[in-house]
This record gives structure tokens, sequence and C-alpha cells, in this order.
């Protein structure tokens, strides 16, 4: 990583992605820094799948351009410093677990077996057996294995823990975390399960319905928000001031209190009450409210005046 | 078996076997279709071989030519007749199991199965990958197909004339010798592949796959007749035929004017022999005439068909390569 010369990992411009059916991913423009771990949440749909397709070259992109460590990523050369663990955990039915290592060995030239075969052993996998015969969580563990053994400096996971019992979740969570804090590795997760992603991870994307609503670090983007509640004034509720100052995610009237989640322009009035939200909180009001303004932090920002923003 | 089956090592040794990287990989997936072709391929060469004993021995121990001699004829077909038609539909059927088990899955299992995903991730570029996944299985193939192909012509071409009367065209040698066999099996593979490709499921590509096969062989039975240029012999309706050279292929039969105008066989034929002598008046018809290839013409013809196979087989794998070029799959 330190003869990199390009501080990011992900760079995406004006990218997009239509399918027959409408477009699947739209005008998406973002940066990733190296070395973080970033989770991509979206509902189901929104576009996620689609953007780990076009990081891992399975999926051409309509329009714009996507770069990865400064490389774009038509160019094969990206294909050795990145890894894709794929929703639906490919493998080959009828290989054997050390069979399946020595495709990653024989692909990949910076394959690292004694890390592939430390992962498998540590989760009881046979590596006599045929991967047919695993369970759904021995699989995913080889899957993660082959992920690993690439020694990639960016890691995709399309929905990596979907289908594991809580001790294997957590006990590859801490692989990963391990894996990535020792080798420096980008990580980029798609899931929706925004809970488990917030002890994980320190940069958010936010996609629904194909648009990118909310990029950033998870320090940067939460503290941007408060949970205000007070006494409802003015036509819906929320008071006029309020609107004037402050931009208003997503706001909710019962009876005679207002709350609203609101990314604050100024001090807030004392007559209200204002909590911090949790992420939840904060990706939840985004999901449903799809007219709120999006939040696209400094950091993340592409052109130049974001950064001199941030 | 062969060099080639590296038993799979049960624990993860490298430098075992001398197939690495992608063709490793490919090696691997097919191992079982590609073991079992090598095996039949062994067995098909050493059942020809004992054959080709058995049948030298029978025209040295009769020490006649077999032309005319109808007693001999008549032993042959009985102690072969049997055999070489069972060869021959094991050869012609060659291509058929090639294009289905192996040209259909090749791509669609890894599309249905989704491993496409995975084995394209990789630090490999596509277009590697897809000429280790073309190339490797399509050698095994056709090399397989020619081999058996090249023992079985050895063979059956001592004994080309007494076999099925000589008809190598429409009595299965036309397909089962020469470079016929593997260029049949290199086209259906490439179909299948081609199928499979576009289908992207294992079984519908298989039977569309089959389904191909039955129909282009029916456009190659109509169409292989005019792999060379056909000679005739023209003699007169009433007289006795001239005796074709005993190892040409009957082709066809027509009758004929005098200034040479041919009509169907069964033209002016009914069962009032009156009529039919008016009708023929009336067309002017005198002469019958047999149209044939001679054994000679038959390499030139197989090897010309072989050629149509191949630049076939080339059109679609080059429709394959440019669709994984132009998208991912």
């Amino acid at each position: 990583m330190s003869d990199d010369p390009s501080p990011w990992a992900i760079e995406a411009a004006g990218l997009g992605k239509k399918y027959r059916r409408g477009w699947a991913l739209r005008d998406c423009s973002f940066r990733l820094p190296a070395g973080r771990i970033c989770a991509l949440v979206g509902p189901n749909g929104a576009g996620k799948s689609t953007f780990l397709g076009t990081a891992t070259r399975l999926v051409t992109p309509t329009t714009g351009t996507l770069r990865l460590f400064g490389v774009p990523v038509t160019d094969p050369a990206v294909m050795a410093r990145t890894a894709f663990l794929a929703q639906d955990k490919p493998l080959y039915p009828r290989f054997t677990v050390a069979e399946m290592l020595r495709l990653g060995r024989e692909l990949n030239p910076r394959w690292d077996q004694a890390l592939a075969e430390r992962v498998v052993r540590s989760g009881n996998v046979p590596l006599t057996a045929r991967i047919g015969t695993l369970s759904g969580g021995q699989r995913t563990r080889v899957a993660f294995a082959l992920a690993f053994g690439k020694r990639p400096d960016l890691l995709l996971l399309d929905e990596p823990m979907a289908d594991l019992d809580p001790l294997a979740r957590h006990e590859l969570s801490g692989l990963l975390m391990a894996e990535a804090a020792e080798h420096g590795t980008t990580v980029l997760m798609s899931s929706h399960l925004v809970s488990e992603m917030e002890e994980m991870c320190d940069y958010l994307l936010l996609l629904a319905e194909g648009r990118l609503r909310m990029a950033g670090p998870t320090d940067a983007l939460v503290p941007a928000h408060m949970l205000v509640t007070g006494v409802a004034s003015g036509d819906d509720g929320v008071p006029e001031e309020l609107r004037q100052q402050h931009t208003v995610v997503e706001s909710r009237v019962t009876g005679r209190q207002f709350s609203a989640l609101i990314r604050p322009g100024g001090p807030l009035s004392d007559s209200w009450e204002a909590l911090v939200p949790s992420m939840e909180e904060v990706l939840l009001a985004y999901l449903r409210s799809p007219g709120a303004p999006d939040l696209i932090a400094g950091e993340a920002r592409l052109d130049a005046s974001g950064e001199v923003a941030a | 078996m062969t060099t080639t089956t590296a038993p799979a090592p049960a624990t993860a040794a490298p430098g075992r076997g001398p197939l690495r990287g992608l063709p490793w990989v490919v090696w691997r997936r097919h191992r079982t279709f590609l073991r079992a072709a090598l095996l039949l391929t062994l067995v098909g060469c050493a059942v020809f071989l004992y054959q080709r004993m058995g049948v030298m021995d029978f025209l040295h121990g009769k020490g006649a030519p077999p032309e005319g001699n109808e007693k001999l004829l008549t032993e042959f077909r009985s102690r072969f007749g049997s055999t070489f038609e069972s060869d021959m539909e094991y050869l012609r059927y060659v291509p058929l199991v090639v294009g289905v088990f192996l040209g259909a899955p090749l791509i669609a299992r890894e599309q249905e199965h989704g491993t496409l995903k995975l084995v394209t991730t990789q630090s490999v570029s596509r277009s590697r990958w897809l000429a280790a996944t073309l190339g490797l299985p399509l050698a095994v193939a056709v090399g397989c197909s020619a081999l058996l192909s090249a023992v079985f012509t050895w063979v059956w071409t001592p004994v080309h004339g007494m076999d099925v009367n000589g008809d190598w065209l429409t009595g299965g040698a036309f397909e089962s010798t020469g470079p016929v066999p593997a260029a049949r099996a290199l086209f259906l593979a490439a179909c299948g592949i081609a199928l499979g490709m576009l289908i992207k499921r294992v079984v519908p590509a298989m039977a569309a796959t089959a389904f191909v096969a039955l129909a282009t062989s029916l456009v190659w039975e109509r169409f292989r007749g005019r792999l060379g240029t056909v000679r005739s012999i023209t003699y007169p309706y009433n007289g006795n035929g001239p005796d074709l050279p005993f190892d040409a292929a009957r082709f066809d039969d027509w009758v004929a004017t005098a200034d040479g105008r041919l009509y169907g066989f069964g033209t002016c034929v009914s069962t009032d022999s009156g009529a039919d002598h008016a009708c023929r008046a009336k067309l002017g018809i005198v002469n019958r005439v047999i149209q044939y290839f001679d054994y000679e013409q038959m390499a030139g013809m197989q090897w010309l068909g072989a050629a149509v196979l191949v630049a076939l087989a080339a059109v679609v794998l080059a429709f394959v390569v440019w669709r994984t070029r132009r998208r991912p799959l």
C-alpha cells in the first residue's frame, strides 16, 4: 500500500447502470479513502449489488467511470488488487476444500496459502471435504478464505454475513477486522443489517433507489444530525423557524408534539429538545424521505470544491 | 490413465501434476467428462485395433480380391457387418455427446451456479479465462474424435468395398471416417457452448443442443451430395445397366430423354404398361441414368465437408468470444 500513489481506494464519477427495467444505479459520485471499513447500506434493490458488480467488472456501467486505487476498473491490472465475495457465495460443489484453495492459488499471484488454510481450519472445515457436502456457514467460510487468501487491497463483500449463525458471524467479523487491520485492506461491504455495520464500519455509503443518498465517514455523518422534538406549530406541525434555519430530513407530528431529524444549520433554539440520533435512526430517516437532500461529506466528495468545504 | 490425469491431491500439496493455473482449474472442473472421454477413446481404439486384426486375418486367409466374389462378400458381411454397423453408429454419436454433455454445460453451468462470478473475479482476465475454458475441452474433444476416427478409418479402408455394398455415402462411413467426426464434434460443441451461453441454464441448453444436432444432421444429409461432382452413367431404358465400380456410392437414379433431360425414377411407372409406354413416348424418355460418386472422391468430399463445419464452428466461437468481450456474461 505504501508504494501506492492514490490515497483513494474507490473513485466513482457519475457512475450509472441502466437495465431494461430502468436505472439500477444513477449518477453515483463519491470516493472512498484507502484503509477504511465501509458499509454500503440500502434496502433491497437499492443498487448495492449493481455497484459491487461495476467494481468487480461483472457489470459494465452505462455511464460514468470508476477508478480503484487510481486505476480505471476497465484495466485488468485491478483484478489482482480486489477480492469479491458474491452474495450467494458461489463455489464449485464437486471440488474439495483443498482444491478450492488451490484454485485461488493457481489464479492469483499474491495468494497466501497459510492465511487461507488458517481461515478454513479455524472453522473446523476439513480440507478433504467436498464443497457440496458443507453447511451454508462452512461454505461461507471457504468463500471468505478464498477472498482473504487473494491478499487484496480492496475487499468487496456482498451481504457477507447474511446466512451465518450469530457465533460464526461474530467470529468472521473478528477475523475480517483483524485481517483488514493487519494488511491495511480497504473493505466495502453491503448489508441491510444497519446495527451490525455500526460497530464495524467507519465509513458509510447509503444507496436508495439507485441513488447515492449519503456518503462519508460515520463520525462526520451521524453527528451532523440532530433529533429535535418540541411543540407543534405552523401548517404541518413543524415550526417555520426550524425549516428556515436548518435542513429537515424527516419530520413527524403526534398530537401537539413534533419530532424531526435535522441537519443543524446553526445553534438550536432552547424551546426544543435535541438528542443525538443513532446511526440507524439517521439511515432510516433518509430511506423514508426520498425527497430529503443528499448528504455527501466533504471527504467523500469527488470535486475539488468538496475538499475545501470539508 | 494418461499423463494428464494427475490425481487430485487430498491436501493442498503444491506442484502435483503437469497442469498449472487456469488449465488446471478447467481440467478439474470437467475432470469427470474429460477422463471418461479419454477412457472411451482408449477403449474404442483398442476395440478397433482388435477388429483390424480380425479383418486382416480374413482378407489374408481368403487370399482373393473381394470384387465380384459374392460368396466372399456374404461371408464377410455375416462376420463383420454388424460390427461395422455398430462402430459407425458409435462414431456418429460421439459429436452429439460432445455437443450436449460438454458444449452445452461449459458456460451455462457456470452461469447457473453463479461460479462465473467467482472465477472471473480472480486475477486472470476474462479473455484468458475464456481461452482456457474453450480451448482445453475443445482440444480434448476434437483430439479424441480425431483419434477414434483415424483408427476406425484404418480398420475400414482395406474393406471399404465390401462393407454395406460399398455405399460409403449413405451407409454411415462418410460421417464416421476421416476428418468428419472431429469436425462435427467441434461444430456441435461450439453450438452447445453458444446456446448454453445464451440460455444460461444447463438442461434447456442441452435440449436445445440436441435439437440443433438433429436439425443439422438432416441438413447435412441433404447437403453432403453436393460436396463432390456427381458422376453419371446413361444406358438404354430397357437395357441391363452397366455395373458400377464395386466401391462407388450410388447417389440417385433417373430416367432421361435422348438429349439428356432428367425425370424422376418413378416417372411413367404405373400398373398399366401400355399407358406407361405411351407416357414415355410422349415425354421422349429413352434412357436410364445412374448418378454416383467414385470412392476416390470420398476423401475430397469429406475434407470439404469438414472444412465447412470447421468454418461454421469458427463463426459460432467467434460470436461467443465477441459477446463475452462486449459485455460480462
